[in-house]
């Protein structure tokens, strides 16, 4: 069964949803939204997971993201798919403002963090010759055509944010798996002993900031380029930290689909079931949901999902025998 | 070949060696000694850049160590086998020794290093799936031991092997050393057990307060004095 599972979601991914669902424009558009918390969700990840740790303060790389992505496609004349990336590399250069950051640890890194946050969205308001300010950013250029294929249409837009969070995925994975993976991994136990053994934990921990900054910023810019619209107060909104990390949480953060998995379930529940029963402050459910998952079971969602499909053969065995 | 010379380092305001000077010998089994909160460990963590030196310089083969990062120190030949072992829990045994060989210049020799620590520990090749978690004391100091094995170093610093290990456990773990001894390889050993350091050892040093109060050939140290020495205020 295992192989053939995931060839199975991805087929649905990429071809039933748009097939089945790309006629309701509205729900397209949450999936995209969905897909873009995912996105931010995984990089959080990643930084806690690989770099040990957590960030108060990703909503700073989405900004930087999508303000470098916006400046270029409209100031530079950048086509637009090559302005995204750079806007990733924009946030992973705003990541060495946060290098200094990196000689705390714990909940003092957290705090340090959200307050560089704060700085970019101050950044982003002061300089009004190149930001517009409080303003904001009116007709961002939207995602090109690409071989026939409308990016900018709500099927477009969705295929390709689904493409990039699983690259970003097999990233991940492709870090996890490899020596410094190892490396990383070996550093939750004692940074000391990691060292002692000849790990540059540093550089590993800087090296971990810069590709969860890279990854945060390609979302923005992505996310930019489908709203068509940037100011202080959304890019740089709290907001971009908390759902992403309630979801990374809620899916299993220590898996590599849990914060997917959670982002889709958090956002489509909020927008589709909280927001209907509580037009505003909605968001405050959230927090039970979250207690209610580490509740059923602390590792989240995927990690309780696949339990229990480990489990069902097991008991079905059972019952024959007796 | 490792040279500590007039070696001041501490913990911020708290200095605790005190113009600290000592020569470790290539191929020799150099015991320190001493009591709790003599700064037996805190040398062994100033010789592997855990802490700066205030003042002073440590030197392998001539070349200074001062000022280098841990990584750059256990690159250059140096394994220090922690205090409390710090194995990493939530890793097998084989990731484990497997992390000693993190050095690019020591990935060649993964395969050859790891038969040759389960030979040398046939218990963790039975082990080595295991959690490292789930390791009694004496299997993590035998996993600690093994990874500081792998990098294949010029100097091995073992602090404190017998530290809350059932006594037939120490005995074996020393078996292990006197094997590693006889190998021919340059230990320093931290230890709080005399007769346990003195059975293995070729040079001993007995610390007191941040400096050396005794420095002898092992077969010269007179047992009783050594006592006199250590339980003197």
């Amino acid at each position: 069964m295992k192989p053939i599972a995931p060839v199975a979601v991805l087929a649905a991914a990429y071809l039933l949803v748009p097939l089945l669902l790309g006629g309701n424009a509205y729900l397209m558009t949450l999936l995209v939204s969905a897909l873009i918390i995912a996105g931010i969700a995984l990089a959080w990840a990643l930084l806690g997971n690989l770099g040990g740790m957590v960030s108060f303060g990703h909503a700073a790389f989405f900004g930087v993201g999508a303000y470098t992505s916006a400046l270029l496609s409209m100031q530079a004349g950048l086509p637009v798919l090559l302005a995204i990336p750079l806007g990733g590399l924009g946030a992973a250069l705003a990541a060495v403002a946060v290098l200094p950051a990196l000689r705390l640890s714990g909940p003092y890194f957290a705090l340090a963090i959200l307050a560089y946050a704060h700085i970019f969205r101050i950044l982003a308001t002061e300089l009004k010759s190149l930001t517009g300010g409080s303003a904001g950013i009116l007709g961002i250029p939207g995602l090109p055509t690409l071989g026939g294929l409308e990016l900018g249409s709500r099927n477009g837009q969705y295929l390709l944010v689904l493409t990039v969070v699983l690259a970003f995925i097999a990233l991940y994975r492709a870090i996890w798996r490899s020596d410094y993976g190892l490396a990383l991994r070996a550093m939750h136990d004692s940074e000391d002993a990691t060292r002692v053994v000849g790990v540059n934990s540093t550089l590993l921990k800087a090296a971990m900031l810069f590709v969860s900054a890279f990854m945060t910023g390609t979302i923005g810019a992505l996310n930019a380029h489908v709203i068509n619209f940037l100011d202080p107060d959304y890019a740089f909104s709290g907001a971009w930290t908390i759902v992403p990390i309630a979801a990374a949480i809620f899916g299993g953060y220590r898996t590599l689909g849990g914060p997917l998995l959670g982002a889709i379930a958090v956002y489509l529940l909020d927008q589709l079931l909280f927001k209907a029963l509580f037009p505003s402050g909605h968001q405050i459910i959230l927090g039970v949901l979250l207690g209610a998952m580490i509740l059923l079971s602390p590792n989240g969602l995927l990690p309780w999902i696949s339990r229990r499909l480990q489990r069902r053969p097991a008991t079905e065995v059972r019952h024959a025998a007796a | 070949m490792l040279e500590v010379n007039r070696v001041r380092a501490g913990y911020g305001a708290i200095n605790v060696l005190w113009d600290l000077s000592l020569t470790i010998r290539e191929g020799e089994v150099t015991a320190i000694i001493g009591p709790n909160g003599a700064g037996k460990t805190t040398l062994l963590r100033a010789i592997m850049g855990l802490i700066p030196l205030s003042q002073g310089d440590i030197a392998l083969h001539g070349d200074s160590l001062a000022g280098r990062q841990t990584w750059s120190i256990a690159r250059h030949g140096i394994s220090l086998i922690p205090e409390g072992r710090l194995v990493f829990r939530d890793m097998t045994v084989e990731d484990n020794l497997t992390m000693g060989a993190f050095p690019n210049s020591r990935r060649a020799g993964v395969a050859h290093n790891l038969a040759r620590v389960y030979e040398l520990f046939p218990r963790l090749a039975e082990r080595r799936r295991q959690l490292a978690g789930a390791l009694s004391g004496g299997e993590a100091q035998m996993v600690a031991i093994g990874r500081g094995l792998m990098a294949e170093p010029s100097v091995l610093l073992v602090d404190e092997p017998s530290l809350g290990l059932a006594p037939v456990m120490v005995q074996e773990i020393f078996g292990i050393l006197e094997r590693l001894k006889a190998e021919g390889r340059t230990i320093v050993l931290v230890e709080q057990n005399t007769h346990l350091a003195l059975s293995l050892a070729d040079h001993v040093h007995l610390m007191q307060a941040g400096r050396l109060l005794l420095s002898e050939p092992a077969p010269r140290v007179d047992l009783q004095r050594l006592h006199d020495l250590y339980f003197a205020r």
